[in-house]
């Protein structure tokens, strides 16, 4: 068995480790990348893009079913679902990703080593793969090996009964009530998805609210209202305890107020969140300091305390966001190759898929109060007052725009509505600009277009936005529109 | 024993890396700490690297002429256990005036550290991450990183307090310049045209680095920014000449050379004190004038290197004697390139006696962000006609010295560095007033 010596050796090819090594190899150094399971890891298989899919097709069942008779489309009959095409379709849509990335990466000639790593030493890994195993040598190593959904006790995966994500997502049949323990954006995404395709969704929630921490409140409001509508029953400060099977379905026990409940569905999804992969690879064997969330202790160039040993992604620290990963994949692989980088970010956007759309970059107000920004500018600007959300009967939510009021300067801005996962990134590249309000503002954006919200919003955190009647901002400031400073 | 990469230290502030001149230790020479083990020369000077450890030297991990980055390993060395425990307790202490030392395990011994968890993760990061409250758009907080930058030390002089890629450019290019030190920013981007080889073969490519390349881009910078004018003019040095023979045997007592140019700065800072706005600046950024109360003088050297400038602290508050002995050390370590970071630093103003060698007048370049820079040139004999209290008319020799005052017109007018000049020349003339003024 020959050894194969590499400069860059990523292990894990997720949005971070496969963009960390195409990079790796466009700056000139001998990379291989190491997978297991799937190029384009959980994000291109089993997370964002099928998920993706499949909220869309849920998307367009409920405008075919309720939008399309009040814009004069009347359909003779029944709109049928057929979940296995549905699967068809959507596994159509990741292998085109996937297979799109394995391209790229045999395209700047990565080496792609296709088994399950585990560190001998700082330079060294064997590779078990389907034949036998391999000895890799590297000058720099970069772990990508992502993270996983996190069991709850009494309720193992089995993915018929008990679904992770995964299983959520490879559904293909029709499902008539669902159970969802957990009320984060993974447990939203799916369960209204499935709400739309007309499962009963129970969603059984151990915070007070939904999307804690992870939206902006009044943002969740939003989406809760549009839940209840859609009759998915919301559980609050409620506990699952346990399982059982009941008929072809399953009976859980929910505990609520020291009350038990018991709730009878053909599945139950567990989506209480995910945990790195730091107990994987024997990376904590080599000394790889692990901290106590079961993150990889890194410093701002994602360096670990073994100086040539990188990790990024949902390995390295929170936000386990594809995106981010990929940015930090990219810094990674420059820092490899002799360039000065360091990851200072100043917002990594965020976006939930429930409906309508949850997206923000940058602060909630009380991110920015706790940051020091006493005195804030805060406005929002409804879609319902959007020429083009009302064309597309898509009407719910608002653009909220937070601002230092001394400044001006734009610190947060969080989007409940049609598209709020398009129309983020203008704001994330606001907040990088180091924008202020006027700065949006002052742009013109083109109509009729969802993008008008922005600048909309931006009139209004001023106190004078166009299309709503605006009360003065506060008793003596901006009482009379003032022209933009 | 543990093997211990030895990395090029912070040599100073704002430098990023070094030129490898040469090694003063080989593998398996024995060291002890604070020993100098290589000579790198920065675009500010040549600089010792001493080693942090005594142990015995391994590896060289680098040649002569490689330019190596601060943080860089350089050489490898065994240490012996009880130096290593030492060693990697003192971390590198960022702004201190010598070279800091700084030890990062190699990896295996990192892994036995993790083991007793006692290490923290990964290395320190310089500049430091900028803070999300800096606004500095992300072109410019890279172009920072790459320049060695700190944002969080720059003020910023867009709307809103907004770090612009000119105040990165503006703040010397390199390392922490502190919010509240003085930084004149000056905002400019100047042009790099290339050069297209005529006969290449015929033409040798060099490096434009180290000194040269500082050289190159403070003189286009004064150049670009100051609008310079000279003024010059002949005194007549008799008497300071006869003062100047007298004093210097005086002087050899002491083990001194006395030379013209501590007379000149003498004359020079008392005219400067008549005419402060000669020891001022101009913070183009802020756009204010800025009055310096202290008297740094600055003195052209010129080294196998190229011209450095010296700087002699306080020379307003020094005797002839000691700024005698200043100049000749000065001097002396400037061209062996031993001169030490701030020996170079904050001059308020400069003479420069290059025209010594040769050349009746010369233009000077002035060292921005000072505003003026006199020139002193040879020592003639020349013939002058005399007339007595009767009329009558006489040859005399007398010995003449010529003198030049270059100025940043922005803030000098050429009648007040014509007076400037004058005043400078009644007391250069008249050796004997500096007296009165001496302090």
């Amino acid at each position: 068995m020959a050894t194969q010596n590499f400069d860059v050796v990523v292990v894990g090819a997720g949005p971070g480790g496969y963009v960390c090594a195409i990079r790796s190899a466009q700056l000139g150094l001998k990379t291989a990348i190491i997978e297991r399971e799937y190029l384009g890891g959980v994000c291109l298989n089993v997370g964002c893009i099928p998920s993706k899919a499949l909220i869309t097709a849920g998307h367009f069942l409920h405008k075919m079913q309720h939008d399309a008779p009040t814009m004069g489309l009347k359909m003779a009959g029944e709109i049928k679902v057929d979940m296995k095409q549905m699967q068809t379709w959507k596994k159509s849509v990741c292998d085109r990703m996937t297979g799109g990335v394995e391209q790229l990466l045999k395209g700047n000639t990565v080496t792609i080593i296709r088994g399950e790593a585990s560190f001998k030493s700082a330079t060294e890994l064997t590779v078990k793969t389907a034949t036998g195993s391999e000895a890799v040598t590297a000058k720099n190593f970069v772990v990508a090996t992502g993270s996983r959904p996190i069991e709850i006790p009494g309720f193992a995966f089995d993915e018929k009964l008990v679904l992770s994500s995964t299983g959520g997502l490879a559904i293909d049949e029709k499902t008539e009530s669902a159970i969802v323990i957990g009320g984060g954006y993974i447990g939203l995404e799916i369960g209204s998805m499935l709400a739309n395709f007309g499962t009963k969704v129970t969603v059984v929630e151990a915070n007070k609210g939904l999307l804690v921490g992870l939206a902006d409140a009044e943002c969740v409001q939003v989406v809760a209202r549009k839940l209840k509508k859609s009759g998915v029953d919301v559980m609050l400060e409620a506990k699952a305890k346990g399982w059982k099977k009941s008929g072809k379905g399953v009976e859980v026990t929910i505990e609520v107020a020291g009350k038990e409940h018991l709730l009878k569905a053909d599945k139950v999804l567990v989506t209480v969140g995910r945990r790195p992969n730091s107990d994987q690879a024997n990376i904590k064997g080599i000394g790889v300091v692990i901290d106590a969330k079961g993150f990889v202790k890194v410093d701002a160039q994602r360096r670990t305390n073994i100086s040539n040993i990188f990790a990024i992604g949902d390995i390295a620290c929170q936000p386990m966001l594809a995106h981010k990963a990929s940015h930090e994949g990219v810094m990674v692989a420059e820092i490899i190759s002799g360039l000065k980088r360091a990851y200072e970010v100043k917002t990594v956007p965020s976006v939930i898929f429930v409906d309508p759309e949850i997206a923000a970059a940058g602060m909630t107000e009380e991110e920015a109060r706790s940051a020091g920004y006493a005195d804030l500018k805060i406005a929002k600007f409804p879609f319902a007052a959007n020429a083009r959300a009302v064309s597309l009967i898509e009407t719910d939510g608002f653009v909220k725009i937070i601002a230092d009021a001394k400044s001006d300067v734009v610190l947060g801005v969080h989007i409940v509505g049609p598209e709020a996962s398009n129309l983020i990134s203008e704001a994330a590249l606001a907040i990088e600009m180091g924008a202020r309000i006027q700065d949006i503002a002052l742009t013109i954006h083109p109509h009729p277009t969802l993008g008008e919200t922005m600048m909309e919003a931006a009139e209004a955190t001023l106190g004078h936005a166009i299309h709503i009647i605006q009360k003065p901002l506060s008793a003596g400031k901006a009482a009379v529109p003032r022209p933009h400073a | 024993m543990a093997s211990k990469n030895i990395q090029l230290p912070e040599l100073g502030e704002g430098v990023t890396e070094g030129e490898l001149v040469k090694w003063l230790v080989k593998v398996g020479d024995k060291i002890s700490p604070d020993q100098p083990v290589a000579e790198m020369m920065t675009d500010k000077a040549t600089v010792e690297v001493p080693s942090p450890i005594a142990g015995v030297v391994t590896a060289l991990n680098k040649k002569i002429g490689d330019v190596i980055e601060v943080g860089a390993v350089m050489l490898v060395v065994d240490a012996d256990g009880a130096m290593a425990a030492v060693a990697s307790a003192s971390k590198p202490t960022q702004g201190a005036a010598q070279p800091a030392t700084s030890v990062k395990e190699s990896a295996p011994a990192m892994m036995a550290a993790s083991s007793q968890k006692s290490v923290s993760a990964g290395m320190e990061i310089h500049p430091p991450v900028t803070d999300a409250k800096v606004l500095a758009t992300p072109a410019t907080r890279r172009f920072a990183r790459e320049s060695g930058v700190d944002l969080n030390q720059i003020r910023g002089t867009g709307v809103a307090g907004r770090v612009t890629r000119d105040d990165v450019m503006g703040s010397g290019g390199a390392g922490a310049i502190s919010a509240g030190a003085p930084s004149y920013g000056s905002v400019l981007q100047i042009p790099r045209p290339g050069y297209q080889g005529q006969v290449e073969a015929a033409e040798e490519r060099v490096a434009l680095r180290g000194i040269r390349k500082k050289i190159a881009e403070n003189m286009q910078m004064a150049k670009h920014i100051v609008p310079h004018f000279t003024l010059m003019d002949e005194a007549n040095v008799t008497a300071l000449v006869a003062m100047r023979e007298e004093l210097k045997a005086h002087g050899e007592k002491y083990g001194v050379k006395i030379t013209y140019l501590p007379f000149v700065m003498k004359a020079f800072i008392a005219t400067v004190r008549e005419f402060p706005m000669f020891n001022a600046s101009i913070d183009d950024a802020a756009q204010e004038i800025v009055y310096k109360k202290y008297f740094n003088m600055g003195f052209a050297a010129d080294t196998p290197n190229g011209l450095l400038v010296p700087v002699i602290k306080n020379a307003d508050s020094k005797s002839i004697l000691q700024l005698s002995k200043e100049i000749s050390d000065l001097a002396k370590r400037a061209r062996e390139g031993k001169l030490a970071m701030d020996e170079m630093k904050g001059a308020t103003i400069t003479v420069t006696n290059i025209g010594s060698v040769a050349g009746q007048y010369a233009t000077p370049i002035i060292n921005h962000p000072e505003v003026a820079i006199m020139g002193m040139y040879k020592i003639s004999e020349k013939p002058v006609i005399k007339r007595d209290a009767a009329g009558v008319m006489s040859l005399d020799a007398i010995k003449t010295m010529n003198f030049t005052i270059t100025a940043d017109h922005r803030l000098i007018d050429g009648a007040v560095a014509a007076n400037f000049l004058k005043a400078f020349m009644q007391r250069i003339e008249n050796p004997g007033v500096l007296m009165l003024e001496m302090i």
